[in-house]
């Protein structure tokens, strides 16, 4: 009825404007803090929430525990609910909002089903009111009743709808559960008999649920890539640090240690009743071997899981004043600035400058780049470390151009790999313009302005011609046709690397840049 | 038994260097502990103390003018010792910057290994330096540089003393985008253990051959010529040279510095090579 009509009725009605997007947000609240009980929780509705507790009920001491503790917990959060555990989706929603039970939870054993289900009215099977109102004109009062009927007459009669909603019920068609987050592979719950606040009971129980991750991990051989801790305050709010490493990590000082430096970002409220530490991304690992002493012959250890507890410090056969090794730091590095702020410069087989050294993130595995040769333990014992080979840089040289001033002769100038000329160590994404001026077609610039100043060209090198890759897809770099490279020097001393872009004598007009700066 | 004291040499002289070196040690006990990295070059090794560049100490190194918008000198001088440090130290290099313009052939032109370097970047400066202590107190971390602007002394100890503690070698590179902030910061103090200033200087010409077998000078650039300055250097006083980069036939990459023959008299003849004596080295300041 209308709320003018309510009130007139009852003139001391108390009402309150409805907000149905708050409600929903507090709902999903809710369902992310049922997670505590399993992974696998979603809103439902506008004031439901599924649970898929297969293979978690054990851990509350059974189904019927478990209902009693979430009932405890949503009373203490003020929340008033009905729960009801059974073997299929759709009747565990019956069950919950049409059983007589009363306050109490309802648990339907697998095999009860059926007969539990039959004595509800057909508004249980979650069907539309115009459907339920149709079923009920017929006569079909009662689940039981619907399901005696011929089911193609139901499908014919009432739409597909209704005979679908009775086989998930019934547990003869399956019905997934769509989790609200990516379910993760490995899980590890700590609770509190007394909710704790305190940032120090925090980083112990972060250390201990480390551990007890790692041990897990250990045993199947695997590492963890991402990490969710996620802390389950008492009024019913759910904080998470999210982490990931560079490469699969089983280290449980190394995690925890990533865990704690970015507690203080959490607040812990009135109090934290669990926490729960889940991998997300989990790599094989295999173990490593350790020396005599406990320290690893790898030199950049891992500790070996089997090692005693009181072993297991961190810093246990690193330098003085150092702590852990390259991949943890980049683990901290990255965690702190994002894995995408470290980078390694690789070579690429390209003459184009801004193709041949490359930027690829560091977080791809590969050790050896790590490591230039044995460690020294090794190499004082006799082992020579092979020599330092740079990146074999052999693009195709460019063709040169007709006249020659300044060859490449004599000396080498060049750098180690032969036969191209040197290259600058800065080099400017994207080149920058400059106008110049010059007096043959093919010269250097003999006067350039550049970054507002002006240069006057006294010594030049060139040209040396980079044409475009004629065998790279069109769409793969901002490469103009062809560039004439010249390596200028200006009365002070400064070393510019200067390019033409265009062909002298073209129709369009030639430009100009600076690509880099030599030291 | 008191006899005469015949550890005391006779000799007044020969006392002076023992006792000299007595109190540097006394002063700075940590100053040199982790070893020496020599140029290669004997005129910048004598004004060093201990004869070469301090391992486990902060290195600051500054661009002269232009430069230090670019940075493009300095990170060719910290390249060139790098390359040699990297021989003599296991682990990677942790190169911290806030803007990726570093190339790797020309870092391979300088005998660095590209290989061997990871970049860090940043967008701020407090977590630069704060990416540089972590490198500095790990091991498996043979170099640590930072490009930074400000710099303040505060941080400046904090990376010397990590550096002491570790072993790990710091360098940084002063890198502005503003030249009157530069201006400004360029003569701050901080707690670097050297001080160096890089500027461009002219290159000689080189003699060129063409294919007939005549020689003929040409104009085009020889090899890069610097002005090195040693700012401030604790236990060593300032000192500066004009130095020319060259890049050695032998393989030995060490001798990547050379002195040039004959940069004493300038202006540059224009006829190629003079016959002056190596010695002949302007030693300023």
């Amino acid at each position: 009825m209308p709320l003018a009509d309510a009130l007139s009725f009852l003139p001391g009605l108390a009402t309150v404007a409805a907000e149905p997007a708050k409600d929903a947000a507090a709902l999903l609240r809710l369902a992310e803090w049922c997670d505590r009980y399993s992974p696998w929780t979603a809103p439902d509705g506008i004031d439901g929430i599924k649970i898929e507790v297969t293979g978690c009920a054990h851990l509350w001491g059974g189904e019927d525990a478990l209902a009693a503790d979430l009932i405890a917990r949503l009373d203490r959060q003020g929340v008033t609910g009905r729960v009801a555990v059974a073997d299929t989706l759709g009747a565990a929603w019956a069950f919950a909002r049409f059983s007589q039970t009363g306050e109490r939870p309802v648990v339907v054993w697998p095999g009860k089903t059926r007969a539990g289900l039959a004595p509800l009215p057909v508004e249980a099977l979650r069907l539309d009111p115009a459907t339920a109102q149709g079923l009920r004109r017929v006569g079909l009062k009662r689940v039981g009743d619907l399901y005696a009927m011929p089911r193609d007459a139901v499908t014919r009669r009432f739409g597909e709808a209704a005979a679908r909603r009775l086989d998930q019920a019934y547990g003869d068609l399956p019905e997934p559960l769509s989790p609200l987050a990516e379910t993760p592979a490995r899980r590890i719950r700590l609770s509190f008999a007394e909710p704790i606040a305190d940032p120090a009971d925090l980083a112990l129980a972060t250390g201990r649920l480390a551990e007890d991750l790692v041990a897990r991990l250990v045993l199947e051989g695997l590492g963890a890539r991402r990490l969710v801790l996620a802390f389950h305050r008492v009024d019913g709010r759910v904080e998470r640090i999210v982490l990931g490493t560079a490469r699969p990590s089983r280290d449980p000082n190394h995690l925890a240690a990533l865990f704690k430096g970015r507690l203080d970002t959490v607040d812990p409220g009135l109090g934290v009743e669990d926490m729960i530490l889940a991998a997300f991304a989990v790599e094989p690992l295999g173990p490593e071997q350790i020396g005599f002493a406990g320290a690893s012959i790898n030199p950049h250890p891992h500790p070996f899981h089997s090692l005693p507890r009181e072993r297991r410090r961190v810093g246990e056969g690193a330098k003085e004043g150092t702590s852990g090794n390259v991949a943890a730091l980049l683990d901290r590095l990255g965690n702190r600035l994002g894995l995408a702020a470290l980078l390694r410069l690789e070579a690429r087989e390209s003459h184009i400058p801004e193709r041949a050294s490359v930027r690829v993130p560091a977080a791809l595995p590969s050790p050896p780049l790590l490591r230039s040769g044995p460690s020294r333990a090794l190499r004082e014992r006799g082992v020579q470390a092979p020599t330092v080979t740079l990146p074999d840089q052999r693009g195709r040289e460019g063709e040169a151009a007709g006249w020659v001033r300044g060859q490449w002769g004599g000396e080498r100038l060049i750098g180690r790999d032969g036969g191209k000329p040197p290259r600058p160590v800065r080099l400017f994404e994207p080149p920058e313009p400059v106008e110049a001026a010059w007096l043959l077609p093919d010269d250097p610039p003999f006067r350039f302005t550049w970054r507002r100043r002006a240069y006057r060209v006294r010594r030049a090198d060139g040209p040396e011609r980079i044409a475009e890759e004629w065998w790279q897809p069109d769409e793969s770099g901002v490469v103009d046709a062809i560039r004439d490279y010249y390596r200028v020097e200006d009365e002070e001393g400064r070393r510019l690397w200067l390019f033409r872009a265009g062909l002298p004598g073209g129709g369009h007009p030639l430009c100009w840049y600076v690509h880099g700066i030599f030291g | 038994m008191i006899g005469p004291s015949s550890k005391m040499p006779r000799d007044p002289l020969s006392v002076l260097p023992m006792l000299r070196d007595q109190v540097r040690r006394l002063e700075r006990p940590a100053a040199t502990a982790h070893g020496v990295l020599p140029f290669g070059a004997a005129a910048i090794d004598r004004a060093l103390p201990g004869g070469g560049l301090a391992r486990g100490a902060l290195h600051e190194v500054l661009g002269a003018g232009g430069d230090g918008e670019d940075g493009a000198l300095a990170a060719a001088f910290v390249a060139g010792i790098l390359a040699r440090l990297v021989t003599a130290v296991d682990g990677i290099v942790l190169w911290c910057l806030a803007r990726p313009d570093l190339h790797g052939a020309g870092l391979a032109a300088c005998g660095l290994d590209p290989a061997r370097l990871v970049l860090v970047r940043t967008a701020r400066d407090s977590e630069l330096l704060w990416a540089m202590e972590e490198g500095l107190r790990t091991s498996g971390v043979a170099a640590v540089v930072g490009e930074v602007g400000a710099f303040p002394a505060v941080a400046s100890r904090r990376l010397q003393l990590a550096a002491e503690r570790s072993g790990v070698t710091a360098f940084v590179l002063r890198r502005w985008c503003n030249g009157g902030q530069a201006a400004r910061e360029r003569n701050l103090p901080n707690a670097a253990a050297t001080r160096w200033q890089i500027a461009a200087l002219p290159s000689r010409p080189v003699t060129r051959f063409r294919e007939g077998g005549d020689s003929r000078a040409g104009s085009g650039i020889g090899h890069p010529c610097w002005r090195v300055e040693l700012l401030r250097c604790r236990g060593g006083e300032p000192a500066g040279w004009d130095v020319e980069v060259r890049e050695g036939k032998m393989v030995d990459a060490t001798d990547i510095v050379s002195l040039a023959e004959a940069l004493a008299d300038r202006p540059m003849a224009p006829g190629g090579g003079d016959t002056s004596p190596p010695e002949a080295i302007r030693r300023v300041g």
